[in-house]
């Protein structure tokens, strides 16, 4: 007999209080979703013992490190490795020869190339690697390597690029086609319109900046391969392998790590493909342990970009036109031709609109999807563009959102002409959609729930905004060169995508009555072990210390995309949902025949682990004994139980997006050109919270890192070599605890998915793209001129026209 | 050469290289992962530790600066069963999200509170301006500081 654990509700957490008031609406009658539990590793965290992969070893393990290419464009014309082999020490080499010539591509186009094919993209591309005792050894190693290069041509400039006559970086061309969005005619748009705005704004780029580095542990047991590291897409990491190497996904195991903060840089990365090689040609486990150099000139970055636009409004403030050309600059190896550009549904109210994204190859360092991608940049121009209409209409900033942005069930302006929903137009997309599905799933291409309205009146009131907001370049209070004013901004994104496949999840219901959910998201400190946790939790009739989640390993977490494009919550908590909702079928089906005088499964209820009927908890039993009824069972009923999405999940990105509205007061001192963020309110709607205090967390945690962007970081390239030139944190400044107001709130919207766990929604980007905007505005309110980001004091001197 | 390190509580001999930082000592060589390197060059603050009390970058450190000196990490603040307060109050205000600052956070904060034992929000907002959290938990950390600061108030004058 295994041995029932005793159930107290919810007895190894206890909640914390006064998390509940904003979210109580959606969480009445719920035992487990929309409370503010603290995380399950909590004291992992805090005792400093969880292990990230730079903290992995494996018995008999190599070091590895790897070469980096000096020259902005390069090929090897002759490589001899002859003197770092003899190097005591050193077990092998890996070089290009070695490598199978393989395209392998990582999640949304992040990377798309060979392992190593013996040209170098930029500086501090990889061109081979060395496995040796120590690290040291190793790096020495890599010094002796000689390498003769024939240098090429290199382009940085991605308007330069674009040419034919400009070096061709890949063999596709430097140019993807444009990713093209357009509804009515913008012809018809400008002739509407009674004023129009215009932009032209360059965007530096971000550096992810993670603290906590990463590390690859590749180890071969015959012809099978397992690879440790800190990732967010588990199989995604396995299928980018797969490719690189052309093994079979059943010889290939992942088991992600925790990550440090990682928003999108550790998904998969070139270095792990060659932890896996070298660990195969030495025969020995390889750890290769990147440096924070590396991390920040070596794996990947936010991408430039530029937006040029046109907008146009009524007198009234209706948005007639909205005509925009985007360019991306995706370094080496990025192959986006998209930015997720989810300004373009948020403000597709406009009446007529074409959107056009251009995604170009330089010899910088390889960009890719950082937290917000698009919304940040894309998203903060039309941010702009708006708030300069606003302002010719006299129009609060407010009532211009609730005006133009998007509600339920208005239509999604970005899917359509989309060309890789594998369907020659919408129209045939819709109409695969099976038959019984259509009036029980969302209107396609519509929005299904959630919304700025409430948020921005909630956020205003609650903000005192009209008694704070003094007008548009104008600011609330002036004291010498001090000027103080408060901005709003919004954003939006997806709630997860399934172009590249459907998120899927295992649950196991195990003969003591505890459930393990085994869903490939990864652990970057996004909570997810703890809120998929109280997901299955809820919908199995659990406490939450009876529920266990393994997020990495892919010899048991089935495919999703991992936690990108605020995928995590919605669609793999859909599947997280799912698959206990299947299991608990099971389990119901078993008890309402042996337990309960084969009375019918849906009279059933479980609650606190007792399989009872509906309204009366008289004669419950528990599931575990149940489930030790079945081991004797002479049917041949399992007596662990397997659940799994018994559905088919709807197309969410054609309806599911969240939402973040955000207000800030900002002190601009026009002598010194310093900005000073005073106070902060982050308002998001992510439809039903499943965890207060996570989600709170993560929201305040986009809103400091859009701030960053907005007023300190950028990189710094070399005008010569295209080389990172501040890729440290002494040079690249990162916000700390004073920088960001400490009483910022974070107050969130009620609305319910319909399809969503519980009704929640993604929850990652939006606040992000909202912060950015937000002190855009402000920082424009207080001193009367928009600067361009970063609004580092030396440019918003120049702004002021001072020097 | 021979150096004599004074570890949470424990003397210990060992030899290392001179050239060794402290922080690559005590991960590698003593097993203490809660020294978290990052940054590598005393900015992010992950790799925090007291040596005699005071909050130091132990990347920033060579092996022989430990001489002698008493130091803590994480590991000899609180067990899992035995919480120091401190590490209480970040679960309670969940003072972090990825946790890789986490242990350097806890430790400045140990280090700032001995001082200052009834800090305002803005001299915690300061005094924790030393580390990066890039995951941005700040509000939430000068929560946690301001918690602890309460807890090991009253636990004092019991």
């Amino acid at each position: 007999m295994y041995k029932e654990f005793e159930f107290k509700s919810n007895d190894l957490t206890k909640a914390v209080p006064g998390v509940y008031g904003d979210v109580q609406d959606q969480v009445n009658g719920m035992k487990v979703v929309g409370h503010g539990f603290p995380v399950k590793d909590a004291v992992e965290k805090v005792t400093g013992s969880l292990k990230y992969a730079v903290d992995m070893t494996v018995q008999n393990m190599v070091h590895g490190k790897i070469l980096r290419c000096p020259h902005a464009h390069a090929r090897i014309t002759k490589i001899d490795t002859s003197k770092a082999e003899a190097l005591a020490g050193v077990i092998g080499v890996l070089t290009h020869h070695d490598v199978p010539q393989n395209d392998w591509e990582a999640a949304w186009f992040n990377y798309r190339g060979k392992v190593l094919d013996g040209v170098g993209r930029f500086v501090g591309d990889d061109l081979a690697a060395v496995a040796a005792v120590s690290e040291e050894v190793a790096q020495r190693a890599i010094e002796l390597i000689d390498v003769e290069y024939e240098i090429l041509a290199a382009v940085f400039d991605f308007e330069e690029a674009r040419s034919p006559d400009a070096p061709q970086i890949r063999v596709e061309g430097n140019e993807r086609d444009p990713y093209i969005v357009k509804w009515g005619d913008t012809s018809e748009g400008m002739a509407l319109a009674d004023h129009t705005v215009e932009c032209d704004i360059f965007y530096h780029s971000q550096q992810y900046a993670s603290i906590g580095r990463n590390a690859a542990i590749a180890e071969w047991m015959g012809d099978k391969v397992t690879l440790w590291t800190s990732s967010q897409t588990p199989t995604e990491t396995r299928d980018g392998v797969h490719e690189a190497l052309g093994i079979p996904l059943s010889k290939i195991r992942v088991i992600a790590l925790p990550a440090g903060s990682s928003f999108g840089q550790w998904w998969s990365n070139n270095f792990m493909m060659i932890a896996v090689l070298l660990a195969k040609k030495v025969r020995r486990p390889v750890k290769i342990e990147l440096d924070n150099e590396e991390c920040m000139s070596a794996v990947k970055r936010r991408h430039l970009e530029k937006t040029r636009g046109l907008m146009g409004c009524t007198a009234d403030g209706q948005l007639t036109v909205a005509k925009i050309d985007h360019l991306i600059d995706n370094g080496g190896y990025g192959f986006k031709d998209d930015v997720g550009f989810f300004c373009v549904d948020m403000w597709g109210k406009a009446l007529h609109g074409h959107y056009a994204i251009h995604g170009i190859n330089t010899n910088l360092l390889t960009a890719g999807c950082m937290r917000g991608v698009g919304d940040c940049t894309l998203g903060a121009s039309v941010e702009r563009m708006c708030n300069q209409l606003a302002e010719k209409v006299d129009m609060d900033p407010v009532e211009f959102r609730i005006k133009n942005q998007i509600k339920p069930g208005d239509e999604l302006r970005m899917q359509h002409s989309r060309d890789n929903m594998h369907h020659d137009s919408v129209e045939e997309y819709l109409a695969a959609i099976p038959e019984e599905y259509r009036d029980e799933w969302p209107k396609p291409f519509h929005l299904s729930s959630g919304s700025t309205e409430e948020i921005l009146r909630r956020g205003a009131k609650s903000f005192r905004w009209a008694e704070r907001w003094n007008g548009w370049g104008k600011p609330s209070s002036v004291d010498g060169p001090r000027h103080r004013a408060v901005g709003v901004g919004t954003g939006a994104h997806v709630c997860g995508v399934e172009f590249e496949g459907n998120a899927s999840a295992m649950v196991r219901l195990n003969p003591d009555g505890s459930l393990k959910v085994h869903c490939s998201v990864g652990r970057q400190g996004q909570g997810s072990e703890t809120t998929q946790a109280q997901v299955a939790a809820e919908e199995m009739g659990l406490s939450l210390s009876m529920v266990e989640v393994e997020t990495g390993d892919t010899d048991s977490c089935p495919w999703s995309h991992g936690s990108l494009a605020s995928n995590t919550m919605f669609r793999v908590g859909w599947a997280t949902r799912e698959a206990t909702r299947d299991a608990k079928r099971q389990l119901l089906e078993i008890a309402a025949r042996d337990m309960f005088d084969n009375s019918d499964p849906a009279d059933l209820a479980i609650t606190d682990g007792h399989v009872h009927i509906k309204g009366s908890r008289s004669d419950s039993v528990s599931i575990s004994e149940v489930l030790n009824m079945v081991r004797s069972d002479t049917l041949g009923q399992t007596s662990s139980i397997t659940g799994r999405p018994a559905v088919p999940m709807p197309p969410s990105t054609t309806f599911a997006r969240h939402f973040g509205a955000q207000f800030v007061e900002v002190e601009v001192d026009v002598d010194t050109g310093k900005i000073v963020l005073l106070d902060y309110l982050a308002c998001q709607d992510s439809g039903t919270v499943i965890n207060p205090q996570v989600l709170k967390n993560q929201v305040i945690g986009g809103a400091i890192c859009g701030a960053g962007f907005a007023i300190y970081e950028h990189l710094v390239f070399d005008k010569e070599t295209g080389a990172i030139k501040n890729a440290n944190l002494l040079d690249y400044k990162l916000l700390r605890a004073a920088d960001f107001p400490h009483k910022a709130e974070v107050l969130f919207g009620d609305s319910y998915d319909p399809v969503g766990p519980f009704g929640a929604r993604g929850a990652g980007e939006a606040p992000i793209a909202a912060s950015i905007s937000a002190i855009s505005q402000a920082v424009y309110n207080a001193i009367g001129v928009w600067v361009d980001l970063p609004m580092t004091p030396e440019r918003l001197i120049r702004a002021l026209g001072k020097v | 050469m021979r150096i004599r390190l004074n570890v949470n509580g424990n003397a210990i001999e060992l030899e290392s290289a001179t050239d060794r930082t402290l922080a690559d000592v005590l991960r590698d060589e003593l097993g203490l992962i809660g020294v978290r390197v990052s940054c590598s060059e005393g900015e992010c603050g992950s790799c925090t530790i007291l040596v005699d009390g005071q909050p130091m970058t132990s990347c920033m450190m060579l092996v022989n600066q430990g001489e002698g000196k008493e130091i803590l990490t994480i590991e000899g603040l609180g067990t899992p069963e035995d919480l120091h307060p401190i590490q209480q109050a970040f679960i309670e205000e969940q003072g972090f999200q990825c946790a890789f600052c986490t242990p350097g956070f806890i430790l400045s904060a140990k280090a700032f509170l001995e001082e200052n034992p009834n800090p305002t929000e803005d001299e915690v907002a300061f005094a924790m301006s030393g580390n990066i959290c890039r995951c941005g938990a700040y509000p939430y950390i000068v929560r946690s500081v301001l918690n602890a600061a309460e807890k090991l108030q009253a636990g004092s004058s019991n």
